[in-house]
């Protein structure tokens, strides 16, 4: 939002504070300001002039053209407009001199364009009113910043700040009219809750024309495009005191009625900007008894629009529901400066004010313009807020310092709330209707009001007395950190990926899309499942990065998503240009970090899966994740490891608090026996058939040796000893001679 | 007669060891001088026949001689173990400049660092650590936090809807009202995590990016308290005394609420394309508990009230790291996150 310096000025009685200073204070009590920026600097040195002789020079484009100046005296310009002629009063602007067609121009005569008055360049500035015009300074306000005040979408709302930050008097442009005729037009509305109010002017003998130049260059300085003196008005009121306002060609309504209804199924409208627009009953339009005419509060029809014709027109001002406006131009992806003010929720007491300024000011721009007949206003006034009660020792407790009764009245009234004492130490504060629609409700409203205005500068920083306690803490998040600087310490390095994947990613990794929670508006097409797994990411990490590197080792703590809940999960890759056999047992070491005593079991391959490289991770009857490789079509060049933990499991897994065990005072005997077992025989299956007898301290697998007819020989270290005597060599004998026989006996061959 | 003998044996001996080079000669002189069939027992035998005078002369002189070649001999042992390990040792000659094998460590993600390291300074001052859902309810994510069902936050354009209703947190807020539910006031908490906004990627928009939402709730509560609070933190998470100021915010579930700014760290306040020239950096909005948010929750807002504020990590990650671009964050190039 846009706000021209000179205009709160008008508004604000003594306003000298300079714009940047003004816009340093509006944002630290009100709304932050995003910039000030200069306009119409040109008129800084503009002079009215009268142009007195105009002599043709050889092209016929380009005439010698004499002018009487205001401020520079008599001059001598070259000007190529085609209306520069005698008599013309116009504005000359002294740039210099340069000769042109061999004659000396010094100066020229400017079009509203070059003054930044109005896009109009077609030729110079025909004046027929005094020249007053001034540069200007625009302060542009954040509008996400006044979403919650309808009142600051117009400069009356924020010279009302600004006369209340600086302590001075607010003027009223508005001026109260009598408009009590018998209303010229009847107006009905269907459902008040969706307008509050609806109020209108019928005029005639209007004239159709350009606004005047101060009228064109405030609506230019702040970004409305100026259209003709009708429409301009009602722009003009709009952002000087919020109210959008319609001009309707009295002419092209139809029936003398103006109905506020809802849209029937299959109606349609021709609007303003030449779309035609398919309408539904959620869409409020303002009709006549033949149709509908405008969109209401967010665009007009084409058909009922004013042209240069127009002799009568119809003046709306209306209040809207807010969230009615906003559904509509937002399914009609159509926001107007009309809409967007609406959509704020504005005050239904507005409406006549703004028939009253607009009067006003139409008489200026359209002379000879007549009202018809009175107001016609429906409306059904919601009810009044009660007053809020404001107990200024919990005002002074919340803000954290005291604020004088007296501070605290002031500050109020300046923002013309009412205030009364109504008990010691008890405001009864009554709320603005402009500030009642939303904004203000509670006491912690008029807290924001307060504190805002003594400057939150103004409060001396103190630190809480809070009791000194130990918070509650956070096991699974203190465990997720404990897993990553594991991780990290171990070469692998963070990576986070997004949580959302593919239909076709998802069926890569044999996920049905259908178990998958759907995005219904997802950014991409791709985009358009919450993974399930980390394992796509990683996937897509592993390829990334392989572009780049030869060797590398990656993790990711993160949360898959499934229907019934999320579940955070480790996943870890070793990408390396060799076997893929390293990675894979580095990995499993990785995981007997983390979780110590883990086992894994060789299991069926998915799809994505080496055949002959896929394991269950377990611990004692627990699966917790998998270990596997890539399958290597899956992968270019290299071998990808990959490891995927459930968190959950593995925390709750993890070791209790340990009993001591005494530390053994008898020395230990150790010795070996290499068994052999079948081809593929599983390591982790011949060291589970070892018999466990009490003195059986470890078994420890030393290497093992493949035959050329595939059967393993697998060497362990065997250690013994007892807690309470050294074991004689006869008792180890014995113990060996068993595990012998138990091994044998299990099926397998042993090497002695 | 003896005396000679005896003297010779000496001479001989020390001859011998001066020549020995290996510990092998060294004892085959010992054996040859003092072993027990050596020179030395020989003449002993001859001790016998002398008279009782001479006897004691020669037998001091024995001692003496056997004293002084154990002696040398021990000398000489000691020289050449010490050569000999002084050798074996020089053969073991290793490069230590030489790169170790094995993986060379990893790095935390940036966002990870900057977010513990948050973490910590919060349960210093006695926070607890939260965690909320990523899949949230509308109620959580809109309604317990006083955003009206017609709040434009609610937007298809902002909000990533699930096809079951449920969404995907556009904050970490929703965390405030699990907590309070969960654990009830008195309470100070923080809840870190990942957000989503459905918005276009660009180096400085992302749909997917990560907040600190923090939240006290006690008696009497005050914007006082919550200036030195944050205050405080800044100036631990900067590493230097900071700057704030409070200006208004809108925010639903905060009244009053605030934008938080500090003075530019970059240029003191002067003005710089940082702080597009104000002397201020927007850093957090934050202000006091709404009380319908009280309400939600089951706490009475006349009797508790508190603060609460949102931080961006991502944002600080790149503050801290003068990171550009935000995609690199979940980019998983490891080029750029081996760098912290
Ligand atoms: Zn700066």
């Amino acid at each position: 939002m846009k706000f021209s310096y000179n205009w709160l000025r008008e508004l604000v009685d003594g306003l000298e504070t300079p714009p940047k200073d003004l816009a340093r204070l509006i944002t630290i009590k009100t709304a932050e300001c995003e910039g000030v920026e200069r306009v119409g600097a040109a008129l800084e040195s503009a002079s009215e002039a009268r142009i007195v002789s105009v002599e043709a020079l050889g092209s016929g484009h380009n005439r010698k053209t004499v002018v009487e100046t205001a401020k520079y005296g008599t001059r001598t310009v070259v000007c190529g407009a085609p209306n520069c002629r005698p008599g013309v009063r116009s504005i000359y602007l002294p740039v210099g001199r340069k000769t042109i067609e061999g004659i000396e121009s010094d100066g020229m005569l400017a079009s509203a364009a070059e003054l930044g008055i109005s896009r109009d360049h077609t030729g110079i500035v025909e004046l027929d009113e005094p020249f007053a015009l001034a540069p200007d300074h625009i302060i542009e306000v954040d509008n996400k910043s006044l979403t919650h005040r309808p009142d600051l979408w117009g400069h009356y709302g924020m010279a009302r700040e600004v006369a209340a930050i600086l302590g001075k008097t607010l003027r009223d442009p508005v001026k109260a009219r009598a408009l009590g005729g018998a209303p010229p037009l009847r107006v009905t509305i269907e459902d008040y809750a969706l307008c509050p109010r609806y109020s209108a002017l019928l005029f005639e003998n209007v004239t159709i024309r350009p606004s005047p130049l101060w009228l064109q260059y405030r609506l230019e300085a702040i970004g409305l495009n100026p259209i003709s003196n009708i429409v301009d008005v009602t722009n003009y009121v709009m952002a000087e005191i919020t109210q959008p306002m319609h001009a309707f060609d009295a002419d092209k309504l139809r029936g003398g009625e103006i109905i506020v209804r809802l849209a029937r199924e299959g109606e349609q409208l021709n609007a303003l900007n030449g779309e035609r627009y398919n309408l539904d009953p959620s869409n409020l339009v303002i009709a006549d008894p033949v149709g509908a005419v405008a969109l209401a509060g967010v665009i007009g029809g084409a058909e009922s629009a004013i042209s240069d014709t127009t002799t009568r027109i119809v003046l709306e001002s209306a209040n809207f529901n807010a969230s009615s406006i906003r559904k509509t131009s937002s399914r009609m992806r159509l926001r107007t400066d009309a809409s967007m003010r609406f959509e704020k929720a504005q005050d239904p007491v507005n409406t006549v004010r703004g028939l009253e300024r607009a009067l006003e000011l139409l008489e200026e721009v359209s002379p000879g313009i007549r009202l018809v007949g009175g107001l016609a206003d429906a409306f059904r006034p919601p009810p009044a807020p009660a007053p809020i009660e404001l107990p200024l020792d919990w005002l002074d407790r919340k803000l954290g310092r005291a604020v004088p009764a007296a501070d605290v009245r002031r500050i109020l009234e300046s923002l013309q709330f009412r205030v009364e004492a109504t008990a010691p130490r008890i405001f009864s504060v009554s709320v603005p209707s402009w500030r009642a629609t939303k904004d203000i409700s509670i006491k912690d409203d008029l807290l924001e009001e307060v504190g805002r205005m003594v400057g939150y500068d103004s409060i001396t920083p103190v630190a809480p007395l809070a009791p000194a306690k130990v918070p509650p803490g956070n096991p699974e998040r203190a465990f997720h950190h404990h897993v990553r600087e594991m991780a990290a310490a171990q070469g692998f390095t963070e990576v986070y990926n997004y949580s959302f994947v593919s239909e076709e990613m998802a069926a890569a990794f044999e996920l049905d899309p259908a178990m998958h929670i759907r995005v219904a508006n997802p950014i991409a097409r791709d985009q358009g499942l919450l993974r399930a797994s980390l394992l796509p990411g990683i996937w897509k990490n592993v390829g990334d990065n392989a572009r780049h590197l030869d060797s590398f080792r990656l993790f990711e703590i993160g949360r898959e998503i499934h229907k019934d809940g999320e579940a955070p999960h480790f996943a870890a890759a070793i990408y390396a240009k060799d076997n893929g056999v390293p990675g894979l047992l580095e990995l499993k070491r990785l995981a007997e970090c983390l979780l110590p005593g883990v086992t894994v079991r060789p299991a069926q391959a998915q799809g994505y899966e080496h055949p002959q490289r896929a394991a269950d991770v377990h611990h004692g009857g627990t699966r917790i994740g998998r270990l596997f490789e890539f399958h290597p079509r899956m992968v270019e060049a290299g071998r990808a490891a990959v490891l995927d933990l459930d968190l959950i499991l593995v925390e709750k897994l993890q070791r209790g608090t340990v009993r001591y065990q005494p530390v053994r005072r008898f020395p230990t005997s150790a010795f070996d026996l290499s068994i052999v077992a079948p081809k593929r025989a599983l390591i982790g299956e011949v060291h589970a058939a070892f018999p466990r007898p009490p003195e059986l301290l470890s078994i420890e697998f030393l290497r093992e040796f493949t035959f050329s007819d595939r059967r393993r020989s697998l060497s362990y270290r065997i250690t013994l000893g007892a807690s309470d005597h050294t074991l004689s060599s006869d008792e180890v004998a014995a113990i060996r001679m068993a595990i012998i026989d138990a091994m044998r006996s299990a099926g397998y061959e042993l090497k002695l | 007669m003896l005396d000679g003998l005896i003297s010779q044996l000496y001479a001989n001996a020390l001859d011998q060891l001066a020549s020995a080079e290996t510990l092998d000669q060294v004892e085959a002189v010992r054996v040859e001088a003092l072993g027990r069939k050596g020179k030395l027992a020989e003449i002993s035998k001859e001790f016998g026949k002398l008279a009782p005078e001479e006897r004691a002369r020669i037998g001091k002189l024995l001692n003496t001689v056997k004293a002084e070649l154990e002696s040398k001999i021990e000398t000489r042992k000691a020289s050449l173990e010490a050569a000999a390990l002084d050798a074996r040792l020089d053969a073991e000659w290793v490069d230590l400049t030489t790169p170790a094998p094995g993986p060379r460590p990893g790095s935390l993600h940036p966002v990870t660092q900057v977010q513990q390291e948050v973490e910590d300074l919060f349960v210093s001052m006695g926070f607890t650590v939260l965690d909320g859902p990523e899949v949230e309810t509308e109620y959580y994510n809109f309604d317990a936090l006083n955003i009206p069902a017609d709040h434009p936050a609610r937007d298809m354009q902002d909000t990533f809807w699930l096809e079951d209703r449920r969404l995907l947190r556009t904050h970490t807020s929703p965390v405030q009202v699990r907590g309070l539910e969960k654990l009830g006031p008195p309470l100070k908490m923080i809840a870190p995590g990942r957000v989503f906004r459905n918005e276009e990627v660009d180096p400085s928009h992302e749909h997917t990016f990560y907040q600190l939402e923090g939240m006290m709730v006690d008696h009497d509560v005050s914007v006082a308290h919550m200036i030195y609070f944050m205050k405080t933190l800044l100036s631990a998470i900067f590493h230097r005394e900071v700057t704030v100021r409070l200006r208004p915010g809108f925010f639903p579930f905060v009244e009053p609420g605030f934008e938080l700014d500090i003075r530019c760290l970059i240029c003191n306040g002067e003005g710089c394309p940082v702080c597009k020239q104000s002397g201020w950096v927007e850093l957090m909005p934050c202000g006091l508990v709404h009380p319908a948010v009280l309400r939600y929750c089951g706490a009475d807002p006349e009797v508790w009230n508190g603060f609460a504020f949102g931080l961006g990590l991502t944002r600080l990650a790149m503050m801290r790291y003068g990171i550009d671009d935000i995609r690199l964050f979940s980019s998983g190039d490891l080029r750029f996150l081996t760098q912290f």
